[in-house]
């Protein structure tokens, strides 16, 4: 997926850039404002972050020209909370609306959001295999040696998790900063009484030492 | 009955008429008194000298009660007109013509006073909004430098799993949510007066609107080792997502301000009543004093809580949550255990214009 930053406040521009490649998108920042609408169009990306407040034209009359020749998907960005820009974002052919300063998940669900509504997104890797054990993220179940353990929200997210950075050492606190990203509120203790339940399920099942303790650290599996 | 109160309404009364016009008669009788006098000595009739008098005195009574009524006329309309008129200071304007010089001047006079006071209170609305849009604009242009920061901080944080830095950035990240806080509250105040201006009903969801606000304090009540249950299945309301995610904001601030000393916990819940939703954000805090209950919506009201726990509690947040919710037709309420807890309660009424099937669409 190939996205498009227009954003002419350059220390924005390019961490919005970073966060993009880390959510694993190809991200690309307009350096020149010009003539956006056209670069716009050159470039073709798969979706394209629109500030409103740009130096030369303003967000809104580049949308309409983009609109003119090009479907591709625009999420206006901008640090006006007006309901009337909203509304003219909307208007002038905008997919969507984010107000600065945003919560970067938050940013990133709107992105995923659109792509889903317009793009046809491929799979998602719903199944994350490591030693013989295999997640099953849309059935939210383990499985092992074609034996099914059912997994509570909490455990499940937690386990995507360290499954998705297996081999690596993951503190607590990223866990808990990732679980809240992901719509689970708990706190280090709630943390805790989790991993116990996923260990006591993990040995009934028959999987010894799946998941390591590092004293200080935290999790690695 | 006092001249004050005379005055306001606008009512002539005749018996402050009458005494009003004391010297009138008085010149009036004696001049009369000295004219038959004078006749009766020159010679003229006794009859004669009554008869002037009868009709000189019916004809001042004649006068006296018209005068009476043209005035009471007269002050009558200009009652009706400051009763009626929202902007009473616009008088002088719309005072009735009048043929009587006294009059005339009169309305000259308040006239270019009342000018004088529009002068005052344009110049002051006119401040007053360059004030509000300077604000405004203030507010905009340093959300870009908290948005950079706040991007710098999550990358950062992304870039390994272990960094000494870590807990800095963290840090660093939960005052800059500080800040955007205190920015958000002075663009809503600035803004509370004049919703009307600034909103866009649509069907919101206040699942999503609560998981928002929580996940924008999330350094904030993650250091502060706290727990959030959020669940607001049947919470599909018609309103402005962008105020009620301030307002959720403020509540959850205050419980977090307020929390337990073990296993602090706050849950957001929605359920149907009646013809709306209720939101509920309810904690396990400290709670509020039955007696200090029905104020904590005043504005700069710090309770024994405030004062103790927090000296920074400004007695605004839950003062605009009261003043936005007002504005969007929401009902709020608290309700307290002192020392167990309290809840805030948000009443979203769902009118009979949009429950029907018609108005599926999110977009007004």
């Amino acid at each position: 997926m190939h996205i498009l930053i227009v954003e002419d406040e350059p220390v924005i521009r390019q961490e919005m850039k970073l966060l993009l490649e880390n959510a694993l998108y190809q991200a690309t920042a307009l350096e020149e404002f010009e003539d956006v609408a056209a670069e716009v169009l050159d470039i073709a990306p798969d979706l394209v972050l629109l500030d409103v407040n740009l130096p030369g034209e303003a967000g809104f009359d580049v949308c309409a020209k983009i609109r003119s020749a090009s479907d591709v998907p625009i999420i206006f960005v901008t640090s006006r909370t007006d309901s009337m820009d909203e509304l003219t974002g909307l208007m002038k052919g905008g997919d969507d609306y984010i107000t600065k300063p945003f919560q970067a998940p938050i940013l990133l669900a709107h992105i995923a959001a659109v792509l889903k509504r317009t793009v046809r997104e491929e799979k998602e890797l719903l199944r994350i295999a490591h030693k013989d054990v295999e997640l099953d993220v849309a059935r939210g179940c383990l499985i092992f040696r074609g034996q099914d353990v059912e997994l509570t929200k909490n455990e499940l997210k937690i386990l995507h998790y360290l499954f998705l950075n297996k081999g690596k050492i993951v503190s607590r606190r990223n866990l808990i900063d990732y679980l809240w990203d992901n719509q689970v509120f708990i706190d280090d203790n709630t943390l805790s009484v989790n991993m116990t339940r996923i260990r006591a399920k993990l040995e009934q099942a028959g999987v010894h030492e799946f998941i390591t303790t590092k004293r200080g650290l935290g999790y690695f599996i | 009955m006092n001249e004050r109160e005379m005055c306001a309404a606008g009512r002539l009364h005749p018996g402050e008429f009458l005494k009003d016009k004391i010297p009138v008669f008085l010149l009036q009788a004696s001049g009369m008194m000295a004219l038959c006098v004078f006749l009766w000595l020159t010679g003229y009739g006794k009859g004669g000298c009554v008869l002037i008098l009868i009709c000189r005195g019916l004809a001042a009574v004649v006068w006296t009660l018209a005068e009476y009524r043209n005035r009471k006329q007269y002050f009558s309309q200009m009652g009706q007109v400051l009763d009626k008129v929202d902007q009473r200071f616009l008088l002088g304007e719309l005072m009735p013509p009048s043929f009587r010089l006294e009059d005339r001047m009169y309305r000259e006079m308040i006239r270019k006073s009342n000018k004088s006071v529009i002068e005052r209170i344009r110049r002051m609305e006119g401040e007053q909004q360059e004030y509000r849009e300077y604000i405004e604009s203030w507010v905009h242009e340093i959300k870009a430098p908290i948005t950079s920061i706040a991007l710098m901080c999550e990358n950062d944080r992304n870039e390994g799993p272990q960094r000494a830095d870590d807990e800095r950035i963290r840090r660093i990240a939960l005052e800059n949510q500080k800040v955007e806080n205190a920015v958000d509250m002075v663009l809503y105040y600035a803004r509370s007066d004049e919703v009307y201006k600034d909103y866009a009903i649509r069907e919101t969801d206040l699942q999503a609107v609560a998981e928002e606000a929580v996940l924008k304090n999330k350094y904030y009540l993650i250091q502060n080792q706290m727990q959030v249950e959020v669940d607001c299945a049947p919470g599909t309301v018609y309103t402005d997502g962008k105020w009620i995610l301030f307002i959720l904001n403020q509540l959850i601030l205050n419980s977090a301000q307020y929390r337990a000393r073990e296993n602090p916990h706050i849950w957001i819940t929605a359920e149907k009543y009646g013809h709306g939703v209720r939101l509920a954000v309810k904690d396990n805090g400290a709670g509020i004093q039955k007696e200090e209950l029905p104020r904590i919506f005043e504005k700069g009201f710090t309770g024994t809580n405030g004062r103790c726990q927090n000296d920074k509690a400004t007695g605004m947040g839950l003062y605009l949550c009261r003043k936005l919710c007002g504005k969007l037709g929401i009902g709020i309420r608290a309700e307290s255990e002192y020392g167990r807890g309290a809840e805030v309660i948000l009443d979203f009424p769902v009118s009979s214009f949009v429950q029907g099937d018609t108005v599926k669409e999110r977009d007004i």
